[in-house]
């Protein structure tokens, strides 16, 4: 571009024959010598420290009977709602960011019973997973499920741990919540993050009975199970039932009926169970999906990350080094050989 | 993503722009310079050499940068080695009574609870030597899997760890052995196994689910160690029990009679306090230093770098030669000579010019 005067430095030997001022003006010649600069660069900066943000998460997975439900689907195939939890956490393990923690606990009964401390998600991905899969309802150690005591002491539990929450269960209170409904919660709301994870279809399914070796026998039939929780004071419309007697039949004089002994996710309680400890709520629709909740409901914490600065050098180095081809052809097409212009 | 088996790239996508490294066949980084006739310049080997070599160039720091944009790394292998240590499968009671002290107490003040000490000194146990494998259950009415065998020591720590937090009700010592058997998985020759019990107290075997054990034990063959952590004053494992010498009414001296007819070799440890607890995992520890074939992952290694030389090396070529950029005719014109050349003072035209 640079009319090609020649500077007339050029004294004896080959380097002074070259029009060395003007190939350093060339402006393909600074490009591809930035390019060379960032190349250079490229191979010997270390990566820029920073910080990442990954959670630190205390799982409890309820293991309760109706956890056994069979309303959702895994490959085409019915599976219950510790199936797809156990795949959905699983599935949530590469998915979090490296140096993330996750610990594992089981709910039955009252309480929340821890298997492992937090676990960090990526080096010791293998033993995590495996815990995950081998997490059974066969290890619950008794048969109730207090889903409020369960949560309120798996929060308790996730302070103590300084993790955030994920509590998965379907909701089902065995036996069904008293009159006076939800127990107060001691804690402070809010004061431990996390999501309660609702599990199950919202059709009411009926739930697998096993016996004693384990071996499933059937359903749970209406008269199986407890359908109203006869303990405190009796409910506000106990007066009007049949055969209602202050002393002597205070709930009414005829058995419960009701719905107990068949099973859908409880929405609604779970829903307030989650405004009462200043939790989020998500549905399980799916093995995948659990990762964007989680997130949004999780406290970020800082983890040492590092920024690898060599992809942005390389690339500024090839586009540099393909303008400078490609100028070299749109010249080409632009200034046409033609006798003329050779003086 | 491994490419080839010991090669691979971290974005093999990028690959794809490979070909953008034909580019210098067609164009060059060099000034155009218009001469009458290319054919009226003879023959010159240095010309077409240094063109080939200008090209090569070009090629080598395009492909150079996209090669180390993908990210090439040479794959880790995994090297199967042997070492000394064994597989340990860890039987831990989480009933309620663990979370006492040695004295039968709940813990006050710098009183340690059975389930704090053996966490404390489980904890030392595991990660002393580098290639034991570990797997962790616990027992209580249920047996819970916690950890499966693995040889990532963090995560059974992590497991220990949990192991001093309250317990459940019960000690049904059966089901859980059952459970820590099947976690040796398929046997593998040579290795050592241990099975290490871990609890306070015993409890009665159910006679159907003695013959089902008995059959576990003789088909994975483990060392078996029971740490009894022995409160002060209940009976020992040794003693005989006034009355009827029946499960019922000596369920530890039973259990210990049972380990022994196993015909495995067996030992057991009463342990009455911490120290004692500590010198019998040393004893277990000692005992079991047998070669393990272990598995070791050799770092798959980043040629990043590499490919940044190689276009280093190209684009130096490149910036050399626009540096010895000259004029073929020294005309006061615009551009004038063929492709210019490297140090050397712009030899003869080459053949074709671009």
């Amino acid at each position: 571009m640079n009319g090609g005067v020649m500077t007339g430095r050029e004294g004896p030997g080959l380097l002074g024959a070259l029009p060395l001022g003007r190939n350093l003006r060339d402006r393909r010649f600074q490009a591809l010598a930035a390019s060379l600069l960032l190349a250079l660069l490229a191979m010997i900066v270390p990566p820029l420290p920073l910080t990442r943000s990954g959670v630190s998460v205390l799982a409890v997975v309820d293991i309760t009977g109706s956890m056994n439900v069979r309303d959702y689907a895994l490959d085409g195939r019915p599976a219950s709602r510790l199936d797809l939890a156990k795949a959905a956490l699983r599935t949530l393990i590469p998915e979090l960011p490296c140096g993330s923690r996750l610990a594992l606990a089981l709910f039955t009964e009252r309480r929340p019973f821890l298997l492992f401390a937090p676990i960090e998600v990526c080096a010791d991905v293998a033993p995590l997973s495996g815990a995950i899969a081998a997490v059974d309802w066969r290890m619950a150690w008794e048969g109730d499920s207090r889903i409020s005591a369960g949560l309120h002491r798996a929060i308790a539990m996730a302070g103590e741990l300084d993790t955030d929450l994920l509590f998965v269960s379907d909701g089902q209170e065995t036996p069904p919540l008293p009159a006076t409904g939800i127990p107060p919660f001691e804690g402070k709301p809010g004061a431990v993050r996390g999501l309660i994870l609702g599990t199950g279809g919202y059709g009411l399914s009926p739930i697998p009975k096993y016996n004693d070796r384990g071996r499933e026998t059937g359903f749970y039939a209406e008269t199986d199970v407890q359908q109203e929780n006869r303990f405190g004071p009796p409910p506000a419309d106990a007066e009007s039932r049949e055969g209602y007697n202050p002393r002597n039949a205070p709930f009414g004089g005829t058995v419960a009926k009701g719905e107990e002994h068949l099973s859908s996710v409880r929405e609604a309680h779970l829903k307030a169970l989650a405004a009462q400890t200043g939790l989020a709520y998500a549905h399980l629709d799916g093995p995948d999906g659990l990762r964007g909740p989680l997130l949004a409901a999780a406290t970020p914490r800082p983890l040492p990350g590092q920024l690898d600065l060599r992809p942005f050098l390389g690339a500024g180095a090839l586009a540099l080094v393909l303008a400078v081809f490609l100028a070299g052809a749109f010249r080409a097409r632009a200034i046409p050989f033609t006798a003329s212009r050779t003086s | 993503m491994a490419l080839l088996p010991p090669l691979g790239a971290a974005t093999p996508w990028l690959l794809w722009f490979l070909p953008l490294a034909l580019l210098p066949l067609v164009l060059s980084v060099t000034r155009r310079n218009a001469v009458s006739s290319v054919s009226a310049a003879p023959e010159d080997p240095l010309s077409s050499g240094l063109r080939i070599a200008l090209t090569a160039a070009g090629m080598l720091a395009i492909g150079g940068l996209v090669l180390a944009l993908a990210g090439p790394y040479r794959a880790g292998e995994r090297v199967t080695r042997i070492g000394i240590g064994a597989q340990v499968s860890m039987l831990i009671d989480r009933s309620g009574s663990m979370n006492e002290t040695f004295a039968g107490r709940q813990p006050s003040g710098a009183e340690e609870s059975k389930a704090a000490a053996s966490r404390r000194i489980l904890r030392d146990f595991v990660g002393e030597r580098a290639h034991d494998q570990f797997a962790v259950t616990a027992f209580s009415t249920a047996p819970m899997l916690v950890v499966p065998m693995t040889d990532r020591h963090d995560a059974v720590r992590a497991a220990i760890a949990a192991i001093d937090r309250p317990g459940l009700d019960y000690t049904n010592v059966a089901r859980g052995l059952g459970m820590a058997l099947s976690q040796f998985g398929p046997s593998a020759p040579g290795v050592s196994r241990a099975l290490l019990l871990v609890s306070d107290g015993a409890a009665v075997i159910d006679p159907r689910i003695q013959g089902q054990l008995r059959a576990e034990f003789a088909k994975v063959r483990p060392n078996l160690y029971w740490l009894f952590l022995r409160t002060k004053g209940s009976p020992s494992i040794h003693d005989k029990p006034a009355g009827e010498d029946t499960p019922q009414a000596a369920p530890e001296r039973h259990l210990d009679l049972f380990f022994k007819s196993l015909g495995v070799p067996y030992r057991a440890f009463e342990a009455e306090g911490a120290e004692a607890v500590a010198s019998a995992v040393r004893q277990i520890e000692a005992l079991e230093r047998d070669p393990i074939p272990y598995t070791e992952e050799r770092p798959r290694r980043d040629l990043t770098g590499w490919a940044y030389g190689l276009a280093v090396l190209g684009l130096l070529l490149l910036v050399l030669a626009k540096l010895a950029e000259a004029e073929i005719v020294r005309l006061p014109d615009r551009k004038q000579a063929p492709r210019a050349a490297d140090p050397a003072p712009a030899p003869a035209p080459t053949r074709a010019a671009a």
